[in-house]
């Protein structure tokens, strides 16, 4: 059980997502969230954008690390359910906002020290993604971290071979009950560059299946790669 | 016509697509080019299940267009908008993402008629800045529509059932169905597959062409048909253990096909939950101000407006035809007024921000929602 072919149905019942997720990724998504928090939030008072937060699980943590952020999410159902996770926590330190990533661009420039995206970017279109990596490129304050965990292809033959494999049942399972599957991406990191990052950190688990990112705003690529 | 060996791939991708087309088939979101479109060129937004941007991209041949394809999960757009994968947000992403913004000088762009149920017009303009006008139902119609400078005429606003739509849903519940039990079939007798593969054939393209003039309680009567089927089947095989197994494969068959919940393969009603209650639209006629977006959307012509030249007097609009109501939600979801709900019988009403947010959920979220929100009248 190596891939999140079955994520897709688990978002239709936010009440078993989590339960779900660690089921499937065999108990790694805890070590994700983690990552993903602690690379982001570095000091307290951090201020955090994060997209796609989900049921909460990401933002939990980051919160306890002392963190501020602001939680994004599309879908109502999961923010309800996310607010009532953080309710007993500190609901002062997160703003919650029902919308997509497309509107980050609203956000004023240079207002966040960090920007996470956990499980959410494999689920966007390649041209929805390239969109939000720059606009976070633009959110982030000089020295600010971009913290980024999600499904990828594996890099090693063998890896991707035995990933594609094992991935078969789920993506069948989910495809006749969801109708959904997860689209794992390619070159994550070759992504966050173009993007204009400097990739500092990514570390895999699971075959290989699972990465997490670590990066920094650097040069602007968005300057030099105008669409043709 | 020459054959390219592409053309006959596209084509077989397309039958396929039309057999096995109750399941999602995606393609990737984005932004397409139709003809040479320029920055002047018309806007059309869709969802990508590739059937529907296949047949859109057919039916724009000839044309200068801009096609941005939006994510609704590999689902077409009328059961996208209903189930809650074409909604605002899809909506609002794909226009700011695509590049569209980019290629054209305007912001105005052209959506289904049958988005309306999960798309909120309104919304999309206040977060993205783009004017969404509901197109024709058919993507065959938009060269028409596009004609008569984006005016609808009756016929583009209502959904066809005719012996062509009927079909093309018979095969899409035929072709999985007799493959299921074709393959149970071959397990056991092999010789009975084609009877089997013929008596599924039969049976959904009957069903599908009769659906709506099956007189009484219609599930009643096909479930009784499938119990009546199905002990004749048990009769006739008097008594032989082989004839027996045949007997319990039409059966299974049968009750499959005579009693399935096919209100999401036809436009006729609003699924069994809504039978459940009796849910209606009613309206408010109070608050209706006359803006007209439910007869814009409505796709049975369920609304009348009042005369032009009584307009000056009376502005609001008629629920006038509520017997060919198929309960789609789209006049509720679009009424900037509030002036339109749903409610049951016991006049128990589901409110409009229910609708929009939980729209005709495939798990039935809505249904649960309602008896949260219920507000007796």
């Amino acid at each position: 059980m190596s891939s999140l072919a079955l994520m897709r149905l688990l978002e239709s019942a936010p009440d078993r997502y989590d339960a779900g997720m660690r089921a499937i990724t065999l108990g790694r998504v805890t070590h994700l969230h983690a990552a993903v928090a602690r690379a982001a939030v570095t000091r307290p008072e951090t201020r955090v954008l994060e997209i796609g937060c989900g049921t909460g699980a990401v933002t939990e943590r980051l919160v306890a690390l002392g963190a501020r952020v602001t939680a994004l999410d599309q879908s109502p159902e999961m923010l309800e359910r996310a607010e009532r996770r953080l309710a007993d926590a500190r609901p002062d330190r997160v703003s919650w906002l029902e919308r997509t990533a497309s509107e980050i661009d609203a956000l004023p420039e240079a207002s966040f020290d960090a920007v996470v995206a956990s499980f959410c970017l494999s689920d966007m279109s390649a041209g929805e993604r390239a969109f939000t990596l720059r606009q976070a490129a633009r959110l982030l304050c000089p020295g600010g971290t971009l913290a980024v965990a999600d499904e990828v292809i594996p890099e090693q033959i063998g890896e991707r071979l035995l990933h594609a494999l094992l991935r078969l049942p789920q993506v069948l399972i989910g495809w006749l009950l969801a109708g959904a599957t997860s689209h794992p991406i390619r070159d994550l990191a070759g992504e966050i560059r173009a993007a204009g990052f400097v990739v500092e950190q990514e570390e895999r688990w699971l075959l290989g299946s699972l990465a997490a990112i670590t990066a920094a705003p650097g040069v602007r690529a968005e300057e030099e790669e105008k669409p043709k | 016509m020459s054959f390219r060996p592409s053309a006959v791939g596209s084509l077989a991708r397309e039958v396929l697509l039309m057999l096995l087309r109750l399941f999602p088939w995606s393609t990737e979101p984005g932004l397409r080019s139709v003809g040479d479109p320029s920055p002047s060129s018309p806007v059309l937004v869709t969802g990508n299940y590739d059937l529907t941007v296949r047949r859109l991209l057919r039916a724009l041949e000839g044309l200068d267009a801009w096609v941005v394809v939006a994510p609704s999960r590999g689902i077409n757009v009328w059961c996208a908008a209903a189930g809650g994968h074409l909604t605002s947000h899809q909506v609002v992403t794909a226009l700011k993402t695509s590049g569209v913004a980019e290629r054209v000088e305007h912001r105005r762009a052209i959506l289904p008629q049958l988005a309306a149920t999960g798309v909120q017009a309104r919304e999309v303009s206040q977060r993205c800045g783009w004017k969404l006008r509901f197109g024709p139902v058919y993507a065959e119609d938009l060269p028409r529509y596009l004609a008569q400078h984006e005016k609808k005429s009756d016929d583009m606003r209502r959904v066809r059932f005719g012996v062509a739509e009927r079909l093309e849903m018979a095969v899409a519940w035929a072709a999985p169905t007799s493959l299921v039990f074709a393959a149970v079939t071959a397990l056991f007798r092999p010789a009975w597959c084609l009877p089997i593969l013929a008596l599924s054939w039969t049976l959904a393209i009957a069903v599908f062409l009769i659906y709506d003039r099956i007189p009484g309680p219609r599930r009643l009567v096909l479930g009784g048909g499938a119990i009546a089927g199905s002990l004749s089947c048990v009769v006739l095989a008097e008594g032989g253990m082989a004839a027996l197994s045949a007997a319990a494969i039409a059966s299974a068959l049968l009750t499959a096909i005579l009693t399935y919940d096919y209100s999401g393969s036809t436009p006729i009603e609003g699924g069994s939950h809504f039978e459940e209650r009796r849910w209606t639209v009613a309206m408010d006629r109070e608050r209706c101000k006359g803006v007209y977006s439910c007869w814009e959307v409505c796709p049975e012509a369920c609304f009348a407006k009042p005369p032009s030249e009584e307009r000056g007097v009376e502005r609001k609009v008629d629920l006038a035809h509520s017997e060919h109501c198929i309960r789609c939600g789209a006049c509720i979801v679009q009424c900037p007024e509030d002036a339109l709900y749903f409610e049951d019988e016991k006049g128990l009403r589901v409110q409009p921000d229910t609708i929009r947010r939980f729209k005709l959920n495939l798990m039935g979220r809505r249904a649960v929602a309602t008896t949260d929100s219920e507000v007796t009248d």
